[in-house]
């Protein structure tokens, strides 16, 4: 297709099917599931924990799960072929991007970030090698690219592709939208997210040793795994309930404790940390006081929310707070920024009411603490089952 | 800061407990100087928990030097503000702007001339300035470069610029200067990154008539570039002695913060030494003293800022203070060492494409 500098073929020569395939086609099932063995069985996996999360979740047996939660009556296929342009920072995400595509019974051809990580390298010569055994079929529906500023590619491939998925900020969506897709087609964007934690005050005082050693853990893998860079990391940690300074006392020690062990701390990351409770002391209008454990933790009360709430963000461990007796305070500064809100002690169908019944545009997942980094089909509001795949209505 | 009682001391001169004893005191008057003065200083003091008490200069609070890019920082009303200096922003950062009143700027050139005659004496020498003149130099770079050319040139006279305005070595200059200025002491000055490129690598000593050797190289700032082309500052000075048998060579480092109180090398162990208008301490990650010799992110104190609270700013550079008594040199100040600015980490997490 192309020859060109800054373009290499990381999978597959440039020839691609546009024909769909049913979802959960038994070959497309089984090619994931060796991919996931494939992907154990590198010895280079090992030293990557994200391409260990990537080969448990694809794992056959995963596969078989969400299969199961998807069968319809309907007939469907896929949409034909899905351009996927992933995130330049995440090494691990056009993978699961992929599996969205390919699963759903389309052709995919993923853009991969121009950086060059090791963990891009092993997962796509998985991919080669587990193609390379019997999956002919399969061979002309994934073609996985690299390049940089290559606008009449992304022009070419957005004007034939039948969906594009855009991983990515506001500025790189808005970028990529600048190329036009088919009128058929559909566009389905990532975008830039806020995510928020609710804890029930008298549950956490409830917890012993052990079960606040779980919690405070669960929360570590949610925020600082991934210096709270994902758009599904909490910023803000809602207090919910009477003993408000007891409960966060509690847990921001036992937290500590935790982080101090496990995390390596930066100094960028502390330098950093410092200069944003500067930032904040001078510029927010909310603030009350902050805390900070070492460098490891630091928390900023606030006093009052306002409409900026979302762009109240921390990275490294920076986290806002704020206390409320009732979950309806909130419901004004909720717009659809929000993406996740991961809770504690606190009752699903609660959180379940207050967002259908105030009318919410925003929050898309309510998973416990803990899930916050789990991808699954249901991605920022969007059904990929469904939205990647076209129905067949036959009377 | 009464600049009257210092004028009699060698900057130097005092050991730490002599320095310690006025230091400190400074220090703290300056703290609560600011803290009154200072809107935005007095709400940061505020929520860190700032009380009155008298402190030892690691209790003393800090600012972070970024903190000078985001926000105009202040002690005297805008009114009284007669130069404002920028620092050269670095990678895609605001530059910092420091404000100084009459008598700010005055004690920072007291300051650096106090600093500056223990290298060159009290005469203004003959000067050779490794760059272009600033007039010609584009906007951009304007106010960092300039900023340091002209602060320095107030210590030579005959200054002359190596580079034309093509940025090209100007040899019949190089060679007038050198034949009329090169049989005494003169002075040379340059960032050092400059310095490198066009003494180190570009001069072609078929078309130098006359010797360095008797030139006093004072450099500074650009370290970043060093940094990433691998050259230390002996290997520098090894090559400077080679191309040109120039062996008086300085390095000074200071942060346009605290403009004025610069720390230059000690000319027998190469450590940067305080004097009695600065000082240093290394801080962990987790802003804790370490012990002497340990790296960490260096906090350095000035007596100077008077108009803007930059007294005591905890910086993104990493050093190690040298442990005393090593050197014979008659310096009595502190000594230490810088490696270079904090590494920026790998981004984890899907902030954008």
């Amino acid at each position: 297709m192309e020859k060109l500098r800054n373009f290499e073929y990381l999978v597959g020569n440039g020839n691609i099917s546009q024909k769909p395939m049913q979802p959960y086609d038994e070959l497309i099932c089984n090619f994931i599931g060796e991919l996931s063995i494939e992907l154990n069985l590198s010895p280079l996996s090992n030293k990557y924990s994200d391409i260990k999360t990537l080969a448990f979740w694809c794992r056959k047996k995963n596969i078989i799960n969400i299969k199961k939660n998807f069968i319809s009556n309907e007939t469907r296929l896929g949409l034909g072929l899905v351009f996927h342009i992933t995130p330049s920072n995440i090494p691990t995400n056009f993978a699961y991007s992929l599996i969205f595509g390919l699963i759903t019974g389309n052709s995919n051809i993923v853009k991969v970030p121009s950086q060059k990580f090791e963990q891009v390298k092993i997962i796509c010569r998985a991919i080669n090698k587990v193609l390379k055994k019997k999956y002919k079929t399969l061979r002309k529906m994934i073609l996985i690219v690299r390049y940089t500023n290559n606008d009449n590619y992304t022009r070419k491939i957005s004007s034939i592709c039948n969906a594009r998925i855009i991983w990515g900020g506001d500025n790189s969506i808005r970028n990529i939208r600048k190329f036009e897709i088919n009128q058929r087609s559909l566009d389905i964007a990532f975008a830039d997210r806020y995510s928020f934690c609710a804890m029930g005050t008298m549950e956490i005082l409830k917890l012993n040793n052990n079960q606040i050693q779980r919690l405070v853990e669960k929360f570590y893998n949610d925020t600082y795994l991934v210096d709270q860079n994902a758009c599904s990391s909490p910023h803000l940690i809602l207090w919910l309930g009477r003993n408000v300074v007891k409960a966060r006392k509690k847990f921001w020690k036992n937290l500590y404790v935790y982080v101090d062990k496990k995390y390596h701390l930066t100094e960028i990351a502390s330098i950093d940390k410092y200069t944003q409770l500067c930032r904040d002391i001078l510029s927010l209008k909310n603030m009350k006081k902050y805390e900070r454990y070492g460098n490891s933790i630091y928390t900023i009360q606030l006093n009052h929310l306002d409409k900026e709430l979302h762009n109240l963000r921390g990275k490294w461990g920076f986290f806002y707070e704020y206390e409320i007796n009732n979950l309806n305070k909130i419901k004004n500064y909720i717009n659809n920024k929000y993406q996740t809100l991961t809770y504690f002690g606190l009752n699903k169908n609660i959180l379940k009411d207050f967002i259908l019944k105030n009318k919410l545009q925003g929050i898309d997942r309510v998973v416990p603490v803990g899930q916050a980094l789990d991808i699954s089909f249901f991605w920022d509001g969007y059904d990929l089952n469904r939205i990647l795949t076209r129905v067949v209505d036959i009377k | 800061m009464n600049i009257n009682f210092y004028d009699k001391l060698d900057p130097f001169s005092l050991n730490e407990y002599k320095k310690g004893i006025f230091f400190e005191k400074e220090i703290n008057s300056l703290t609560s100087f600011h803290y009154k003065n200072s809107k935005e200083y007095k709400k940061i003091l505020d929520l860190l928990g700032y009380n009155f008490e008298w402190k030892q200069l690691d209790k003393i609070p800090f600012l972070p030097a970024k903190l000078f890019k985001e926000f105009e920082l202040r002690s005297v009303s805008k009114e009284k503000i007669s130069k404002t200096l920028i620092s050269s922003g670095t990678s895609g950062l605001k530059p910092s702007k420091i404000h100084l009143d009459k008598e700010n700027a005055h004690n920072q050139i007291k300051v650096l001339a106090k600093i500056m005659s223990t290298l060159l004496g009290n005469q203004r020498l003959p000067m050779l300035i490794i760059d272009q003149n600033p007039k010609l130099l584009k906007k951009t770079i304007f106010n960092a470069r300039s900023a340091a050319i002209y602060g320095f040139s107030i210590f030579g006279t005959n200054h002359t610029y190596l580079l034309n305005d093509q940025g090209k070595i100007d040899y019949d200059l190089l060679n007038n200067f050198l034949k009329k200025n090169g049989n005494k002491t003169f002075f040379i000055f340059g960032f050092t990154s400059i310095v490198f490129e066009n003494l180190i690598k570009k001069l072609s000593n078929k078309l130098l008539k006359f010797n360095f050797k008797n030139g006093v190289l004072l450099h500074g700032g650009g370290w970043k570039k060093m940094e990433k082309i691998k050259i230390s500052n002996k290997i520098f000075k090894q090559r400077l002695l080679k191309k040109i048998k120039l062996t008086d060579v300085c390095n000074y480092y200071g942060l346009v913060e605290q403009t004025g109180s610069i720390f230059i090398e000690c000319k027998k162990c190469s450590c940067f030494v305080t004097s009695i208008f600065s000082d240093v301490l290394v801080r962990d990650k987790n802003f804790n003293i370490v012990k002497d010799g340990e790296k960490g992110f260096l906090q350095l104190f000035s007596l100077l800022p008077t108009s803007y609270p930059g007294h005591s700013i905890l910086t993104e550079d990493i050093g190690k203070i040298v442990k005393k008594n090593n050197c014979d040199c008659s310096s009595k100040g502190k000594r230490f060492l810088v490696y270079g600015r904090v590494k920026e980490s790998e981004i984890r997490g899907c902030s954008d494409t």
